[in-house]
């Protein structure tokens, strides 16, 4: 069937060659020319309806209305670039918007991991009732080394590994290239991480080159081997292929390479991997080891879950020593859900987000397209009497919308593109787990264009359904002889829409407004130091030559006095961690007193001499540490004015004893941390803090804590002894100098002035707040314009009544009440609805609010106010309109 | 619709019936369609009422099919028309057609006119 379409040229030469040859045989019967032709054509019938029925004959129906109904679309809106371009850019915003935000929820929350089988991935959690501050869902648990034994050995249904529950810095001394040693030995520094013999394996990441860690490796005192990963073999080994066998000097002691991992993510992303040889001292004296599981072949989760429990009876009994009424149980969650877990409300919330101003924007373009659907009447009603069927008009709008829509969605994959680009930006390092984002680049995949389709053909039937069902209504007569139409429940209905938008604007403003102040809260909080003036440098020492408390105290003291040297520099020191940072927590033992014997928990810093001079850290009460106390002198301790009062209140603690033999000798007041001690679930607070001497730290608990944790130097400079000449700028590089003229081979790996600090710490408020008040302002701005369109259009309609009314007497301001009252009245509606909706929907936000309660009354008032003020403004300004009507004229024109 | 007198008795055709009808009628030779439009009319006796709108679709769709092939030529009388001829397909569609029919009259005819019954 591959003939050429009949020409209907051709068809009509038939049809007029059929005429004539009809008309030589009605004459050669007798009649005329005229008669023979006559009636030859009355024999055919309409040569017209029979072309059209082969033109009916030949088209693929459906393909050519299509066809039609685009090509009139496209024509209609190039006459009307206003509209157009308005609902297009609208749409593109608001969908793009969505785009953007459902890209971050398709990463975290719907694509697997990267890793075989993922669902057999798990970690370990625990459920607890009966004790105060339980979550439902459960909290993610560490393991000691008790635990670990237990587990590897009495589950069998998983396969087991264990890691050091996160990335430490180390730094990695290796030959910049074997073949010439001149070349200098080359310090770097790298995230690393340690785990156990079997982690790859449960991860079931084959290595690329070489092997994983062996049981003998992972034992205690195995010999000291590691892995790298992939991008370390490529940049500082340059993908050297013997790479295996070769030794690099990390944390001070040489270690074997013994294999190299493939470009694959791994849950903690780190440079480097030794072995953990976790046994049940030091750091397996505590549930430091994060745990990463897999279940076996032909094993489920139950089963699982019930060895896992028989396991760890002894566990479960503890807990319940200290807290009779608790039960606990644990179990296997999957790993993806662990991993975001923290991040998934605040995901959601701003997908939520991102649908209200998509429900906005389209209740506007409904507004809009009515208006427009409106004005077509008397057109729609002349196809109607030409013989189109209500069918094909009504198709004829689903396409026009559906252009829109899909230019729309077309373009707001550019729009979402660029959002989520700039939202990346935005986010500060670490934010996203690695896993789930790999090379921290979230590609526009399929999911998310079918998303972004399915939104745009959403919006085309919520913005295109209602104008299509009020052309049901029309009247053929009154409609092709009256003006555009007027109709009375079309109001109702733009006003309807109307309050929809304000109430979701109150929504949105509320909970921005909310974000808002907690930020405040968090970064008004009184930080407790004088933070402006100070600098301070992060390093890693973990390394076997600062095991040595000796060495150690040697080497704290001569970096800090010849950082005191630089010029400028006012007072200097160093301390294991900093305020607005995380501390370490640790246990001890109240002595004196009524509480004698009773074991607490608290944060734990180790400070160097001018640790709180260089902070202006208050001094309450006794002194702070000097050079004069020493790993051979009496075990002295500092405490914060929370542990005050927490543990010795309406006592003088200075004199008192803690642990075994550690005196109280001074009180500071308290600091603005990131707390150590979980029950405070707070970005930013004040918690119960020890401060020890760093030169009285013992050996082992030196060696620990600079595994967990890099010591950060302080320098206080003063403007005005700052010489011109030496500008802080150059601060960084002179504090490198000073350490590097005490030590060579230690740099630092990174410099961080306190807002630094406190930037990072707040990080994830900031951006919620950012992106949050985006969108609400966004919504804020649709909304008046929504509420500016429909009393403007009612002036535009109305001018005719307007006139009348003022000829009869009213005055302007009259007039415009009159008018502009449908407005106020739909968005007044808006308001209360959408504060009653803030009763329900604001309590979603209370986790993430601090400081604040969920039903604030000045945000809430705000927003009111606010809202009013918008209203007001957009229900009268257009009717300003009304007092250049000259209702001589309006009335001349009936 | 042709003005036609509605008292006379023609019939009105089905479209399948016009098919087979064209394709007889070309069997004798090739024709232009108002060539076959008369010998229908004539051959039926005038009980067919032949609408030439559907006639010139129906050879449309023969066409289309490949039952019948078309060229412009020229008349008798010296007008150009499209002559329309039958194919070898054709030829086998018209047979199996018509045997179709034929089975069709003869059901129809036992049960609108019982056969005679035979004699003694």
């Amino acid at each position: 069937m591959s003939k050429p379409k009949r020409s209907p040229e051709d068809f009509a030469a038939e049809i007029r060659a059929h005429l004539d040859l009809e008309s030589d045989d009605l004459k050669a019967s007798g009649l005329n020319e005229q008669e023979a032709r006559r009636q030859a054509h009355l024999a055919f019938g309409s040569p017209a309806l029979t072309q059209e029925r082969l033109y009916l004959h030949q088209r693929v129906a459906w393909l050519d209305n299509l066809r039609r109904d685009l090509s009139f679309a496209t024509r209609t809106f190039a006459r009307n670039p206003g509209f157009t371009l308005t609902v297009i850019l609208t749409l593109a915003l608001a969908i793009g918007a969505n785009t953007a935000i459902f890209s971050l929820v398709n990463a975290l929350l719907l694509k697997n991991l990267p890793y075989p089988h993922p669902d057999r991935l798990a970690t370990l959690y625990a459920r607890y009732t009966g004790v105060p501050n339980a979550v439902a869902d459960g909290d993610p648990i560490n393991l000691d080394g008790q635990h670990w034994e237990q587990l590897r050995d009495s589950v069998p249904s998983l396969i087991s590994a264990i890691d050091n529950g996160m990335t430490s810095g180390i730094n990695l001394q290796s030959q910049a290239s074997p073949s010439s040693p001149a070349s200098g030995q080359h310090t770097q520094y790298l995230h690393a991480t340690r785990v156990s013999a079997r982690y790859f394996e449960v991860l079931e990441i084959p290595l690329y080159l070489g092997r994983a860690f062996t049981l003998d490796e992972d034992r205690p005192s195995g010999p000291p081997v590691a892995i790298l990963s992939y991008n370390l073999w490529r940049t500082t080994f340059n993908a050297d292929p013997s790479i295996l066998g070769r030794t690099v000097l990390l944390k001070g002691v040489a270690h074997t390479i013994i294999g190299v991992l493939p470009d694959t993510p791994t849950p903690l992303n780190a440079d480097i991997y030794t072995a953990l040889q976790p046994s049940r001292q030091g750091e397996g004296g505590g549930t430091n080891f994060g745990a990463i599981v897999r279940l076996r072949d032909h094993a489920t989760w139950q089963q699982a879950d019930a060895e896992l429990n028989r396991a760890w009876v002894a566990r479960a009994a503890n807990v319940r020593s200290h807290n009779p009424n608790a039960t606990v149980t644990f179990f296997a969650t999957p790993l993806q859900r662990a991993e975001v877990g923290d991040l998934r409300p605040k995901v959601l919330v701003l997908q939520l987000a991102a649908g209200f101003i998509l429900l906005i924007a389209c209740a506007n373009l409904a507004g809009l397209t009515l208006v427009r659907t409106l004005r077509r009447t008397s057109e729609f009603a002349t196809r109607l009497a030409l013989g189109a069927s209500r069918g094909q008009i009504l198709r004829q709008l689903w396409i026009e919308n559906l252009l829109l829509a899909l230019t729309g969605g077309l373009i707001s994959i550019a729009v979402g593109y660029l959002a989520l680009r700039g939202l990346l930006t935005l986010l500060p390092e670490n934010f996203l787990p690695a896993a789930a984002v790999p090379t921290a680049s979230i590609p526009l995949d399929l999911t998310v264009l079918a998303f972004t389709l399915l939104t745009a053909l959403a919006t085309s039937i919520l913005f295109g359904m209602l104008p299509a069902l009020t052309t049901r209504k029309i009247d053929l007569r009154s409609s092709i002889a009256a003006r555009s139409g007027s109709g009375h429940s079309s109001l109702r209905l733009r006003q309807a829409l109307i309050a929809g938008e304000v109430a979701l604007t109150v929504v949105l403003l509320a909970a921005a407004g909310l974000l808002i102040r907690t930020l405040i809260h968090l970064e008004t909080m009184p930080p407790g130091f004088n933070p402006t003036g100070i600098m301070t440098a992060k390093a890693s020492l973990d390394d076997a030559r600062f095991h040595d408390p000796a060495a150690f105290q040697k080497f704290v003291s001569a970096s800090t006095l010849a950082m005191r040297q630089i010029p400028g520099v006012q007072n200097s020191g160093m301390g294991l961690s900093l305020p607005y940072e995380r501390a370490l927590n640790n246990n001890i033992a109240l002595r004196d007193g009524s509480q004698s014997g009773r074991e607490i928990l608290s944060a734990m810093v180790y400070a160097s001499p001018g640790y709180f001079e260089t902070l202006q850290v208050p001094l309450l009460a006794g002194r702070t540490f000097t050079d004069a106390d020493t790993a051979t002198g009496q075990p002295v301790a500092i405490i914060n004015q929370t542990f005050a009062t927490k543990f010795l209140k309406d006592q003088n603690p200075i004199g008192h004893y803690l642990g075994k033999n550690r005196l109280i000798i001074g009180v500071v007041g308290d600091v603005a941390a990131f707390p150590a001690l979980e029950s405070l679930d707070v970005p930013l607070g004040t918690e119960e803090t020890l401060y020890i001497p760093a030169f009285q730290v013992e050996a082992s608990g030196l060696t620990l804590v600079h595994t967990w944790f890099q010591p950060s130097w302080l320098v206080r400079t003063d403007p005005a002894r700052t010489n011109p000449a030496h500008p802080t700028s150059n601060l960084t590089a002179q504090m490198q100098h000073a350490l590097a003229s005490v030590d060579p081979n230690l740099p630092f790996s990174g410099f961080y002035s306190m807002s630094d600090l406190l930037a990072r710490r707040l990080a994830t408020q900031r951006v919620e707040v950012a992106l949050l008040s985006t969108m609400a302002s966004l919504a804020l701005l649709l909304s008046a314009l929504g509420i500016f369109a429909l009393v403007a259009n009612l002036v535009a309609q109305r001018t005719r009544e307007i006139g009348i009314r003022i000829a009869l007497g009213s005055t302007i301001r009259q007039a415009m009440l009159n008018i502009g009252q449908s407005g106020l009245l739909a968005s007044a509606a808006g308001l209360f609805i959408g504060l009653a909706l803030c009763a329900v929907a604001l309590r979603a936000l209370h986790s993430v609010l601090y400081g604040i309660g969920v039903y604030d009354l000045p945000t809430l008032a705000a927003v009111f106010l606010t809202l009013a003020v918008v209203i007001l403004l957009a229900s009268t300004l257009p009717t300003l309109r009304i007092a250049p009507i000259d209702p001589a004229q309006t009335l001349r024109e009936e | 619709m042709p003005t036609q007198d509605p008292s006379t008795d023609r019939i009105a055709l089905l479209q399948g019936t016009l098919d087979m009808l064209i394709l007889r009628t070309l069997a004798a030779g090739p024709s232009h369609g108002q060539g076959i439009a008369r010998l229908i009319q004539l051959q039926s006796e005038d009980t067919f009422l032949v609408d030439h709108g559907s006639l010139y679709l129906a050879l449309q769709r023969l066409e289309e099919k490949d039952l019948v092939a078309a060229e412009w030529g020229v008349s008798t009388n010296n007008r150009k028309a499209r002559f329309y001829a039958l194919t070898s397909a054709g030829r086998e569609e018209l047979a199996t057609r018509t045997s179709q029919w034929h089975k069709l009259a003869r059901a129809i005819g036992l049960i609108l006119n019982p056969l005679p019954e035979p004699a003694p």
